[in-house]
């Protein structure tokens, strides 16, 4: 094994449970608050913090900056890239661009469709797909990059980025072997760990953990804390591979208004208590209540 | 075949606007099979304009004609009207047909009444779907077929992304997942070994990324020249 | 033109699509012996255009009246429409135009100059004059002689007035003479005036139509007997009045369509009286068609089998009976008519009258003084091809010189004649192309399914035991809403679809959107004739304008409505209505009933190849309102009609309102089926509405 180049890197070849976080950068320029909340409640508490790449499409600030910024205040970012939007050209620059401002988690994926967000209009890129992008980062990682020079030999890099590479899988997707197939390419491509799509259903997740455990690469179980009944309902009607079993839903509905914030912390971390012995980390996708992370991980005794 | 879509009536009008003397030119080729640009739809297009130049008290006159094909030259030679004797012509070719015809009549201005919208072929009764890309660089022999480029809304070559839901595509509930059709194609022919299969980031030269594509079929194009010379 | 495919290259040189109907023939018409355009006369007739119907009839058929009562109709026996349920009733169709419009009703193309040489033709029968006929349209002066006091040959002289009236033939003989034929009745030729004399008295040409005038008869012991009739002798009596002398227990011998006619006049002349025949054939072999035979047994007529005649016995003065011999075959191996007997075989049969109604023969008493020689066998030497005798201007026609037939055979036989004299006196060889084009086979079980069935009109007819008492007509014709309904049966067979295979994209529509399944599409569409039904779906529908119909000019409704619309000037608003007229009286299709005011109401034989680009033309033209009256679904003519309606009304008001016009300036009323009052009211409110918008 090398050597880790990322603090989460190092806790997962350690074999410890690792805690990700994940913000999202703001519709404008106004980046403070969100920094602030990933400074007070992430910090110490998570090994890394997802920063979202102009998540479901909808326009915002960078990742990258965002990701600097927030190793400048302590924090250690995972970058997260999706090829909706740049081509590999774009790809692999921002990548040596983001190694050199000391990123080293980067989460490629695919990326929401344009059709999903705010401008519909836009054109979609795709040159590469996640597999490619991690196919990119291993390239550049080898020293050279995914075009030719005129003699159709590869291209010399000046400087040799290396990153902690990572991808994503949707456990629960209603046919799981292609999601298995897929990862199974990401981690010949070179993904380093694995942050699931939200999970909800432990023993569906068992399943799935024992049908990959082939792949040896640590799995990040996705934890979306569930806000309301109706956010529940939501991403059962519109959220693909993410199904809220029913009990869950009824005990958002039961809740009095006043506990709710409690119940979907009691509720994320008994799933994680129930998954936590079957994978190698969680990914805490909190939607912006950032200042439930410290009870989840108090009562998920993570802590 | 070319599949397109009549563009809004208004714009058509609005396209026409400077012209008093307009032919529609019907192409009798893919738009007559999708049913947007045969000579039947001349027909009515040129009835419409000139209902609605009548309505606006405009000065107008409209005429309709086809042709075999607009994307050569010679069908032009069976037209009924002449296009010269018009201020322009209202082509319901597809962009192919309209920018050719364009190079043919040099001076008369060619506007597009039709959006070209893909290749596709016909599913239902009057309903086209998208089956192709025109990307340079078939892949189908190991996708069972289905063609991940033009059916994925994403053109992905490793397999679905996170968004395939029940055999449906995150763009639309209406809209099949490519990759779900490949993956279960694939099952079927006792293939998903093609599925696992890493597919390297595509040489996108052969699409539009190129630049302006062409075809010289040698044979054909020397002996052209020599009857040229 | 015989070739398959066709394009609007061919269309443009034709001119007419109307010549297309002469590329194959729908089997009514090629089996016709005059070829009358069955098709097109029945249309007109569906349409209520009876006045064009009788024309159309009278274009190929002059003895129209005649064969509306007693043709064989081999149109009726050869219509597709038998293999989905019945045959259209075309002779009834014809018998009520034809009488509906009497001689006056039907158009006379006398020739502006009627110059050309003189003609004589001796016999006023079926043949006889419509060669006259023939000859006066393209400018001949004919003279018919005849040697009964009335014109008319076998159809007034011999077929029983039960069957056929006199008037009936009056009016035929009336058209026919409008054309400037000259008749002469009372002559007899070869008595009065020989041939000879005819041709020293400037006639440039003669043409012997005498006909079968006279009955065979048999060498039978006894049979000088005064009660022993021949049978054209018998029925000639009848129609000029006579009572022939019958008694109670009538044997008539022969099996054919006299001798039925013979049989029933029998039985009308004695109600009471026993009336058998005896004929030499088995029940297969008789040669009467098949319903006179049925009507014969129903009016109580008997009919014995298998026998020929030996000898008339006598009781003194008094018949008691005829003697029989049992009959071993009837046709050699060949089918030659030649009867073998079994002479052990005897028996006798009770009656007190004899019929022979064996067969005519020619009475060549006109041969005499002309000069003209014998063939072997005593024949008259004659050469079919040219209609020649021996003597150059000598022709014939007819039964004279043919096996014995029907009237319009004989009809057809005569304008063959006529043909070859004119090309005689023409100076040209005598050479008539008898070249028919193919016609439409039948129609296929997986289409016959698909047609919608439609049960026969009943014929009224009197019940045999009123009928047998009376020598007045039996079989009543239809009125006229039976007339339509029946008409309306018709399968327009060769008036389907073309395909212009120079415009077609093979784009597949035609078969998606045709009922019938017909359209195969290969390199182009092809829509094959003998399939088609035409309802012209595909046609409406066709996005490359390369379906045309057969018959149909294109454009033809679009002027129609044009013309429709000129007339209207000054009104406003003008409204069109596009009727579905499949369930309209002739009235409504003739405009001759009340109207709703600023509605000029267009008919159509059914909504399916209305097209949407027609609806659009219509405005065009200066319609400010368009109303498409249709029938709902099932209650048109073709399946699937009234979705396709539906839809293209849909699709044209879109396009209307894309135009900046009043989309619900186009409205649908789905009540074609519903009389004309709902239809008027429905009209009414659409257009008060329409105007109101």
């Amino acid at each position: 094994m090398n050597e880790p180049v990322s603090k989460l890197q190092e806790i997962l070849d350690a074999g410890q449970f690792a805690v990700t976080g994940e913000i999202g950068p703001p519709k404008g320029t106004n980046v403070e608050p969100a920094l602030h909340e990933a400074q007070q409640y992430l910090e110490g508490r998570v090994a890394a913090v997802n920063v979202t790449d102009i998540q479901t499409a909808v326009m915002r600030l960078g990742s990258m900056a965002v990701c600097h910024l927030l190793l400048d205040r302590g924090v250690e970012p995972v970058f997260q890239m999706v090829c909706r939007d740049r081509n590999r050209l774009a790809l692999e620059s921002d990548l040596l661009s983001a190694y050199t401002l000391g990123i080293r988690n980067v989460l490629a994926l695919t990326g929401d469709h344009v059709a999903m967000g705010d401008h519909r209009e836009a054109k979609c890129v795709f040159d590469l797909d996640s597999v490619g992008l991690l196919e990119a980062m291993a390239r550049l990682e080898a020293g050279t990059d995914l075009g030719r020079d005129a003699k159709g030999n590869p291209n010399q890099l000046d400087g040799v980025p290396k990153f902690f590479k990572g991808c994503c899988v949707t456990p629960c997707a209603d046919e799981v072997e292609p999601q298995i197939i897929k990862l199974e390419k990401k981690a010949t491509a070179g993904a380093q760990f694995v942050q699931t799509q939200a999970v909800y259903d432990p023993a569906a997740f068992e399943k799935f953990m024992n049908q990959i455990q082939h792949v040896k690469v640590p799995v990040l179980v996705g934890i979306v804390l569930l806000k309301s009944a109706g956010m529940a309902k939501y991403m059962n009607r519109s959220v693909p591979g993410v199904q809220v079993p029913d009990a869950i839903v009824q005990r958002l509905t039961d809740a009095p208004k006043e506990d709710r914030a409690k119940v979907s912390v009691e509720i994320a971390a008994e799933l994680i208590r129930a998954m936590k012995p079957m994978c190698q980390g969680a990914h805490l996708m909190t939607l912006g209540w950032d200042h439930c992370v410290p009870d989840i991980i108090q009562q998920a005794e993570l802590a | 075949m070319i599949v397109a879509e009549r563009k809004p009536f208004d714009e058509i009008v609005e396209m026409v606007a400077p012209y008093k003397k307009v032919l529609v030119l019907g192409c009798g080729s893919c738009v007559t099979v999708c049913l947007t640009g045969g000579e039947r739809q001349a027909e009515i297009l040129a009835s419409q304009l000139r209902l609605a130049g009548r309505k606006k008290g405009l000065d107008l006159s409209v005429d309709f004609d086809c042709i075999t094909r607009q994307c050569d030259r010679e069908f032009t030679e069976n037209l009924k009207f002449d296009p010269a004797e018009y201020d322009a012509v209202l082509s319901l070719a597809c962009g192919v047909g309209v920018g050719f015809m364009s190079g043919v009549l040099p001076d008369t201005p060619v506007l597009p009444a039709l959006n070209t919208t893909f290749y596709g072929a016909g599913v239902a009764e009057g309903v086209w779907e998208e089956y192709c890309h025109g990307c340079g660089d078939c892949v189908l022999a190991w996708t069972g077929g289905i063609c991940p480029i033009a059916r994925c809304s994403k053109s992905l070559i490793n397999g679905a992304c996170g968004g395939t839901n029940d055999g449906k595509c995150e763009v639309s509930q209406d809209m099949d997942c490519g990759w779900h059709l490949i993956y279960k194609r694939l099952q079927e022919l006792g293939r998903l070994d093609e599925l696992r299969k890493m597919r390297p980031p595509r040489d996108w030269s052969k699409n539009r990324s190129g630049g302006v594509r062409r075809l010289s079929r040698e044979e054909m194009a020397e002996i052209a020249q020599e009857s040229a010379e | 033109m015989q070739k398959a495919d066709l394009t609007s290259r061919d269309i443009a040189e034709l001119g007419r699509v109307t010549e297309l109907m002469e590329r194959e023939w729908s089997p009514c018409r090629y089996h016709c012996p005059v070829h009358a355009d069955v098709r097109g006369y029945i249309e007109a007739a569906a349409q209520g255009r009876f006045g064009e119907a009788i024309d159309i009839i009278r274009e190929n058929l002059p003895f129209a009246a005649v064969c509306g009562r007693v043709c064989h109709h081999p149109c009726e026996t050869n219509c597709r429409r038998k293999d989905v349920d019945d045959p259209v009733a075309i002779r009834h169709v014809k018998r009520f135009v034809a009488e509906l419009q009497g001689a006056e009703g039907c158009t006379v193309h006398k020739p502006p100059a009627q110059d050309k040489a003189r003609v004589a033709i001796v016999g006023a029968g079926p043949a006889g004059l419509s060669a006259a006929l023939h000859l006066a349209k393209l400018g001949y002066r004919p003279t018919v002689l005849e040697k009964f006091p009335i014109a008319g040959g076998i159809p007034a002289t011999a077929i029983p007035r039960y069957r056929l009236p006199l008037e009936v033939v009056q009016i035929d003989v009336d058209w026919i003479r409008a054309h400037g034929v000259e008749l002469i009745t009372g002559v007899e030729v070869g008595k009065d005036r020989s041939i000879q004399d005819l041709l020293g008295e400037g006639y440039e040409a003669v043409l012997v139509a005498a006909g079968l005038a006279a009955s065979r008869t048999l060498p039978l012991p006894g049979s000088d007997h005064p009660r022993v009739h021949l049978a054209l002798d018998f029925l000639t009596a009848l129609n000029f009045g006579d009572r022939p002398d019958a008694g109670d227990d009538v044997l008539v011998i022969g099996g054919g369509n006299v001798a039925c006619d013979a049989a029933r006049s029998c039985v009308r002349l004695k109600p009471a009286a026993r009336v058998r025949m005896m004929c030499l054939e088995n029940e297969e072999e008789m040669p009467a068609w098949e319903w006179e035979r049925r009507e014969a047994e129903e009016e109580g007529v008997g009919i014995i089998f298998r026998r020929g005649p030996v000898k008339v016995i006598l009781e003194g003065d008094r018949i008691v009976g005829l003697t029989t011999r049992g009959v071993t075959r009837v046709f050699d191996s060949e089918g030659r008519f030649d009867p073998q007997y079994d002479d052990t075989d005897l028996s006798d049969l009770q009656c007190d009258t004899v019929v022979i109604a064996i067969g005519q023969m020619a009475n060549m008493g006109f041969a005499r003084g002309s000069g003209l020689k014998a063939g072997p066998g005593g024949r008259l030497e004659y050469d079919p091809a040219t209609h020649q005798g021996s003597l150059p201007n000598v022709f014939f026609c007819g039964e004279i010189v043919t096996p014995p037939g029907s009237v319009v055979e004989a009809c057809a036989h005569g304008q063959r004649a006529a043909k070859a004299i004119h090309m005689y006196l023409s100076g040209k060889t005598i050479q008539i192309d008898d070249s028919l084009p193919p016609y439409i086979d039948t129609i296929q079980p997986e289409t016959a399914e698909k047609v919608l069935k439609v049960c026969r009109q009943a014929i009224p007819t009197d019940p045999p035991q009123r009928r047998r008492k009376l020598f007045t007509e039996f079989e009543r014709g239809y009125d006229e809403p039976a007339v339509l309904a029946e008409a309306r049966r018709c399968m327009n067979c060769g008036s389907g679809a073309e395909v212009l295979t120079d415009k077609c994209a093979a784009c597949l529509t035609c078969l998606r959107v045709c009922p019938f399944d017909i359209p195969v599409v290969t390199d182009v569409a092809r829509i094959q004739s003998t399939l088609c039904q035409a309802c012209g779906m595909c046609i409406a529908e066709c996005p490359a304008n390369a379906i045309i119909a057969r018959g149909r000019d294109v454009g033809e409704l679009v002027q129609h409505t044009a013309a429709a619309l000129a007339k209207m000037n000054g009104r406003e608003p003008k409204v069109i209505a596009y009727v579905c007229g499949h369930h309209a009286g002739a009235a409504d299709w003739g405009g001759r009933v009340e109207g709703v005011e600023g509605v000029a109401e267009i008919y159509l034989p059914s909504t399916a190849r209305l097209s949407s680009a027609e609806l659009l033309h219509a405005f065009e033209n200066g319609a400010d309102a368009v109303i498409v009256v249709a029938c709902p679904d099932a209650a048109d003519r073709y399946p699937q009609t009234a979705d396709r309606t539906r839809r293209r009304v849909n699709q044209a008001r879109r396009l209307l309102q894309e135009a900046g016009l009043d989309g619900q300036a186009l409205q649908l009323l789905e009540v074609a089926d519903q009389g004309r009052q709902a239809i008027r009211a429905a009209l009414a409110e659409a257009a008060g509405k329409t105007s109101a918008s």
